[in-house]
């Protein structure tokens, strides 16, 4: 009993690193730029299918395609930002929801007629690979995408903290009036904090591709569990999305192993509308928008 | 003024006529399906518009409703022999009430978080309906008995009754925009969708206004319901909860014109339209396209006209207003 509930935890850190690379970049742009970017998920499903065709076509370990998706991303966010979301920027968020919503509706639909809406998966060395500890079981591939996850967020924290731009983009996130005038250009911080989002997406679609299979559809998954990891974390805050996605993984985990295979989603609901119930400023505590 | 309102009931007279009439006149099957999605979604986008539009409170979740009122109405049916013209009602009056716990969780956040939660519980009630089989048959669902001609169990030989069925129904949803639109309740309404804490510094209740909205929004929204599911006779989770409800009562406002009385019909008008043409031209087999298609249209609305096709409308009608002395 106490080795399932163990295994099922593993399992819910593992990938809850996945979720936490996409919640990251939601709260990011949240905070900085002040928008929920609704098209996150179809990032990371560009990232999927990026390192699925660099694989198959030129036999690319999708682990080494994270060089390519990231940039690559990272360029698209840079362009989003700069020729749509800046259109849209100011008091009035009607038109920014629709905006990232209809270029979600956009990219997944492309997918769909491009791609079409077959599974598409990459065979690696250590896709079936495990490591035995005692009776728990860890799969290579997960192990791997986790570590270089945290290892992400972690650079991404010692970015916003240590470097000059980092800085800025905190300082544009917690007073944007007063960082425009220390001279602080606002557009280019805002393209920066958009591109650095997307390319955690495009990294999160490149490790999920060794163990998870690539369909137009594959966004939606993330973004949900993003949307609740980042309202528990506290919207903005970069720690709060991590630890909430951490521990969404472990609750959809265990969900899955007690209440039934397909009770994911409704373990994940039911902690969305608790704590909307009991704590809508997230777990941390801190204000609503 | 008393001029421009005779010519309003004029034109809103020769409207209601041709549209009473069209079924008769146009008879295939095809084209009268089409109209009855037009209605359909016309009435779906007056009921969003009521909130999303004239509130700001822009819900992705209203299939939650939809899907609310097409259970309640066909559970009464199948399992208890009741007439779904009293189950319309009655799915109305429960989707009414399932607003009030929904609207106190979404309503605790503002903006994006709004649209957010109200996507989640409308996926939870879907997910509810799938996994608990006693409740409602489950993923497989099921189909409508056939009663062929029954007017008292709203079903119908042909299609034009079904249209006027819906066309009674848009009626019904723009009657109350319009009585809405008049009232104190619409001016609250306004005041909350241009800035909430305004709105309240200057004595509106807005989580009571908010709560009566989302409430007829709901019910009007549930009506669309058992009405769907009696035109296409089969009800399961997928098809009455389906995001794409919640999506297409949204576009078609904001396309149309958000929180103006015409704009969802306007909107559904130009996206219905332009998506049979599509289906005509591709055929239904490229996957994508429509959604492919309405997705572009949004962007290029809120890129270049917030304010839908009736501010289009309106801006035209206003420059042909002035350039009409000078010519005379």
């Amino acid at each position: 009993m106490l080795e399932t509930v163990v295994q099922a935890v593993i399992n819910g850190l593992l990938i809850g690193g996945i979720y936490a690379l996409v919640s990251i970049g939601v709260t990011l742009i949240f905070g900085v730029v002040k928008i929920v970017n609704f098209a996150q998920g179809e990032f990371v499903m560009i990232g999927m299918y990026i390192s699925f065709f660099l694989a198959n076509q030129f036999g690319i370990d999708p682990l080494l395609s994270l060089f390519v998706s990231m940039p690559v991303l990272f360029v698209i966010g840079v362009l989003v930002q700069h020729f749509l979301i800046r259109r849209v920027l100011g008091p009035n968020d009607m038109p920014q929801i629709f905006l990232t919503f209809a270029l979600s509706l956009l990219l997944l639909n492309l997918a769909l007629m491009l791609f079409s809406a077959n599974y598409r998966t990459v065979h690696t060395s250590y896709s079936d690979e495990a490591f035995h500890i005692g009776g728990l079981y860890i799969p290579v591939a997960k192990l791997i995408a986790f570590v270089v996850a945290m290892a992400l967020s972690g650079a991404l924290w010692v970015f916003l903290h240590t470097t000059d731009l980092g800085k800025a983009m905190r300082a544009a996130a917690q007073k944007p009036d007063v960082a425009i005038l220390m001279g602080i250009n606002p557009n280019r911080v805002f393209c920066v904090a958009f591109g650095t989002a997307l390319a955690l997406a495009g990294a999160a679609g490149s490790l999920l591709m060794p163990f998870y299979s690539a369909y137009p559809f594959v966004g939606q998954v993330f973004v949900l569990m993003a949307f609740v990891a980042v309202v528990m974390g506290t919207l903005g805050n970069v720690m709060g999305a991590l630890v909430a996605s951490l521990m969404m993984g472990v609750a959809e985990s265990l969900g899955i192993q007690f209440v039934g295979a397909d009770s994911g989603l409704i373990v994940v609901f039911a902690m969305l509308l608790l704590t909307l119930a009991f704590k809508p400023n997230g777990l941390g505590g801190g204000r609503v928008r | 003024m008393a001029g421009v309102n005779k010519w309003k009931l004029l034109s809103l007279a020769a409207l209601a006529a041709i549209l009473i009439v069209l079924p008769q006149v146009v008879t295939s099957s095809f084209a009268i399906d089409i109209f009855i999605r037009i209605l359909l979604f016309s009435f779906i986008g007056v009921a969003w518009n009521l909130m999303g539009g004239y509130a700001k409170q822009l819900s992705l979740g209203h299939a939650a409703y939809f899907g609310l009122g097409a259970y309640t109405s066909t559970i009464m049916q199948v399992d208890f022999g009741i007439s779904p013209w009293i189950g319309m009602v009655a799915g109305g009056i429960v989707a009414m009430l399932a607003s009030l716990p929904i609207g106190w969780l979404c309503f605790r956040l503002r903006g994006p978080y709004f649209t957010i939660a109200t996507i989640a519980t409308a996926q939870a009630l879907m997910l509810i309906f799938l996994k608990f089989r006693d409740l409602a048959w489950g993923a497989e669902g099921t189909t409508i008995p056939n009663l062929g001609s029954s007017p008292l169990m709203m079903q119908f030989e042909g299609k034009a009754a079904y249209y006027y069925v819906v066309l009674g129904l848009l009626a019904l949803g723009l009657a109350i925009t319009y009585r809405i639109e008049q009232s104190w309740m619409g001016y609250y309404l306004v005041a909350i969708g241009e800035d909430e804490d305004a709105a309240e510094a200057i004595g509106v209740n807005a989580p009571r206004v908010k709560r009566d909205i989302y409430m007829i929004s709901a019910f009007l929204t549930a009506l669309a319901g058992t009405f769907y599911v009696q035109y296409i006779y089969f009800i399961d989770p997928a098809t009455a909860f389906d995001f794409k409800i919640s999506i297409e009562a949204a576009l078609v406002s904001i396309v149309g014109g958000i929180g103006t009385l015409w704009g969802p019909v306007i909107g559904t008008v130009l996206l219905e339209t332009t998506s049979a043409l599509l289906q005509s031209w591709l055929g239904s087999t490229t996957g994508g396209i429509q959604l492919t298609v309405y997705a572009l249209i949004l962007m290029a609305i809120i890129l270049w006209r917030p304010t839908g096709l009736m501010g289009m409308l309106t801006d035209a009608y206003r420059r042909y207003i002035r350039r009409k002395p000078a010519r005379a």
